[in-house]
């Protein structure tokens, strides 16, 4: 059988979702959160929580609602729509899940828990200076010292939400090659650690951290020494898919922008909508739009099934980062002048995107990967 | 075909160098279009007047009315070398647009009047063209003129005013004659902007910098700040848009792309350098395509005014390729830097931020018309198609 859609309570989760983003985090919202201090709102993050959003896809006995992927996607397609800033892909799903995978029993009873509240925060730190992705480019070291622990030197770059953090999941080198990746837990508050904010385009709450001989016990360390690349791999699997999802979302509401403003702008005694010229505009937005979310579902679908998705997950987060950037250009070109002033929705959407557009990997990284699957 | 400067021009070329090197120190260079800086402003104003006094700024222009009449070919070699710079020169509604429009369809009178004085940067000109309701079809404008006597009440509402705030003169466009046909009506003025009933509020860009509502209000303004004929100031739009001086706007890529190069050259991800990453070097070539695509139509522009030769493509083609490239161009520089390519400042920003900076500028694309618009007057003036 072949069926695209999403199931009733899938659809029912949509409604409420789009609801409550509608309400509790308007446009005026997400434009007065990004100049604030922390960027994000602690209220809205903990309504998420009462919803069981937060820690949706965890399992029920630690506190976690037991949802797929699926479920997850509709969730970041509305977050996505209201540009709503939300810790949720860097704690929830990143540094959470990779916790309930490689984690020890006393890890996981400890800390998703909380997590799930919204209580507690961790923030994956991954980038290094460079900006490459992947496993190869783990290079901030983790000396072992002594028998019970290890020592961090280094940075890492673009590590969301580290001013809130509870905890980092910091990925380090312990030893050569891909099964050389070890993560640690480590408060930000710790001796030598250094957080520091970074402007950016798109005001996201993004952070260098900084480790200066950071001492870390053995119990700090996720999953077996060594193992941290593979098991951080799957999860950013699906964390890559709702980065789709999320740009979908936003898709959607470029699309909104661009179609409402070619109806409303006349110019020349006509509505521009009426110019072809701008009706390829519009349409260039609706099929990269809806190309995104074809290729999104399935590659969270096979996440669902349990099937090999390497090669769907990595289509879709390439055909996503190119769309992320293909439809806010084409909107600009349709609101023209206005889409250029800071008075315009559009802007919001434009500066995220340069953010979503590289997050887990960009276009190359993923055609690459697509490739390798093959 | 001879596509080399002459020793002349290179000479030309090496003096504006020299004045560059004397009057411009590089952490004055800025972009006048998207900084607010007051304090470069204030450098941006002198340095303007600096380039005036040398009679510069109206190079091309008729020696009788203070331009040293040199032929277009030079304002492109200095324009290159300026641009190279990011040379702050303020003004150029002045000195090119309202300049440019005069000596389209200035009387006599006006242009000996004021020419030498826009050519000295005695005045800081805004424009004031746009309106509300009225930005690709600027000839439904309804700013309105009335004649009072020895003075022109004029009443409405510009919008996209940039540089509203440094100026104190605007160009305006007006409709003097509401029982004439929408292109016969329009007439133009330089207005004031001291004068009681012009007011402004800002209108902040995704760029950094400013436009401006501008708002008139029974404005009275004499008579003699009129500018061409009474209605001619449609004809005299269009001539200025097509006739004004050549602009050496590919030399704004080439001074990206040579940055976005050295970038490459000493930045190194994962276990090499950028330069030697085959994928980097595809975008550094399309990079490269770009800038040379637009040098070569800037050139061709100056070889059609050697050998009189009308505009390709009803002049339309260099506009919608550069208003087209403009944000793929940067779109492929963010691409070529990587994730770093969202910072702004602070020690992990790469190249100071400055790839983020021009993302964000390449939407002002749209100033002065949009490329969809360009391109009907491409496929109809130039390709001949039905209207
Ligand atoms: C940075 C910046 C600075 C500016 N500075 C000034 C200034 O100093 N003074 C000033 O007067 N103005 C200024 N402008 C305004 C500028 O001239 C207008 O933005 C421009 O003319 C386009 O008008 P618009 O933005 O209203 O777009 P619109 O005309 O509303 O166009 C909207 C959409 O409709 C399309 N469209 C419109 N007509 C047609 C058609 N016939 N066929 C096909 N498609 C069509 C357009 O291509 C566009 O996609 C500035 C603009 C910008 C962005």
């Amino acid at each position: 059988m072949i069926d695209l859609e999403f199931s009733e309570q899938q659809q029912l989760l949509q409604h409420t979702a789009r609801n409550f983003f509608a309400a509790q985090c308007p446009i005026a919202k997400v434009r007065s959160l990004e100049t604030s201090d922390l960027g994000y709102s602690d209220e809205l993050w903990k309504s998420m929580a009462k919803l069981d959003w937060v820690g949706l896809s965890y399992p029920t006995e630690l506190g976690g609602a037991a949802g797929s992927i699926l479920d997850l996607y509709v969730l970041y397609a509305e977050m996505g729509r209201c540009l709503a800033p939300t810790p949720h892909l860097a704690s929830s799903v990143i540094a959470g899940e990779t916790i309930l995978r490689g984690g020890s029993e006393a890890q996981r009873g400890r800390l998703i828990p909380e997590m799930s509240r919204g209580d507690l925060i961790v923030a994956p730190a991954l980038t290094e200076s460079d900006g490459a992705y992947g496993a190869d480019a783990v290079q901030l070291v983790a000396q072992a010292d002594g028998e019970n622990g290890y020592r961090l030197e280094g940075a890492k770059i673009l590590v969301p939400y580290a001013h809130v953090a509870g905890q980092l999941l910091v990925a380090a080198r312990t030893g050569s090659g891909p099964d050389g990746v070890t993560l640690f837990l480590i408060e930000p508050g710790a001796k030598g650690v250094d957080v520091e904010k970074l402007g950016n385009i798109a005001n996201y709450p993004l952070f260098a951290v900084t480790f200066d001989g950071v001492a870390v016990s053995r119990d700090a360390i996720v999953g077996p020494v060594g193992a941290g690349w593979a098991t951080l791999e799957p999860v950013l699997d699906r964390a890559s898919v709702l980065q789709c999802a999320e740009i979908v979302g936003a898709g959607e509401a470029v699309l909104d922008i661009a179609v409402n403003y070619a109806q409303q702008r006349e110019q020349f005694g006509q509505p521009v909508g009426k110019f072809q010229a701008v009706q390829y505009l519009c349409s260039d937005i609706a099929i990269d739009l809806h190309l995104t979310s074809l290729l999104a579902r399935q590659a969270a679908w096979r996440l669902d099934a349990g099937l090999p998705h390497a090669r769907e997950v990595a289509l879709a987060k390439a055909q996503a980062s190119e769309s992320a950037q293909h439809m806010v250009r084409q909107a600009h070109e349709v609101q023209a002048g206005h889409g250029f002033m800071m008075e315009t929705d559009l802007q919001l959407y434009t500066r995220r995107a340069k953010h979503w557009e590289f997050n887990l990997g960009d276009v190359h990284h993923h055609l690459d990967a697509a490739v390798a699957a093959l | 075909m001879d596509i080399r400067f002459t020793p002349e021009q290179d000479a030309w070329r090496e003096e504006v160098r020299d004045f560059l090197d004397a009057e411009l120190p590089p952490e004055k260079a800025f972009d006048v279009e998207f900084d607010e800086d007051e304090a470069l402003w204030e450098f941006s104003h002198a340095f303007t007047k600096k380039v005036g006094a040398k009679g510069w700024l109206g190079l091309n222009w008729p020696t009788e009315y203070g331009g040293l009449g040199r032929p277009p070919i030079d304002r492109m070699i200095m324009s290159e070398e300026f641009e190279a710079r990011e040379a702050p020169l303020s003004g150029s509604i002045g000195w090119g647009l309202t300049a440019g429009s005069l000596l389209a369809g200035g009387t006599e009178e006006q242009k000996q009047h004021w020419l030498p004085k826009l050519g000295r940067m005695d005045l800081h000109v805004a424009e004031g063209l746009s309106e509300p309701a009225a930005g690709s079809d600027l000839a439904s404008l309804t700013t309105t003129a009335k004649r009072d006597g020895e003075h022109w009440v004029i009443s409405g509402e510009k919008t996209y005013t940039t540089w509203g705030t440094h100026a104190d003169w605007l160009f305006t466009a007006a409709r003097s004659d509401l029982t004439a046909s929408r292109h016969r009506g329009i007439t133009m003025f330089l207005v004031p902007l001291d004068l009681p009933g012009v007011s402004m509020s800002p209108m902040l860009n995704l760029g950094g910098g400013r436009q401006n509502h501008t708002f008139l209000d029974d404005v009275r303004v004499p008579h003699e700040y009129m500018i061409g004929e009474e209605g001619g100031g449609w004809h005299m739009i269009m001539n200025a848009f097509y006739g004004g001086g050549i602009h050496a706007g590919h030399a704004y890529y080439e001074r990206a792309f040579a940055a976005v190069l050295e970038h490459c050259k000493q930045t190194r991800r994962g276990d090499g350098l950028l330069i030697d990453d085959p994928i980097v070097r595809q975008q550094l070539g399309q990079l490269a395509l770009i800038a040379e695509q637009l040098k070569m139509l800037t050139y061709e522009s100056v070889s059609n005014f050697n050998n009189q030769k009308p505009p390709s493509f009803g002049g339309a083609i260099g506009v919608v390729v550069s208003k087209e490239a403009r944000p793929r161009f940067f779109e492929l520089c963010n691409r070529i830097v990587g994730p770093l390519c969202q910072l702004q400042e602070g020690r992990f920003a790469p190249m100071r931020g400055q790839v983020e900076a021009w993302y964000r500028h390449s939407y002002a694309n749209h100033a002065g018309g949009t490329s969809q618009v360009k391109r009907m007057v491409l496929a109809t003036r130039g390709l001949g198609l039905p209207r």
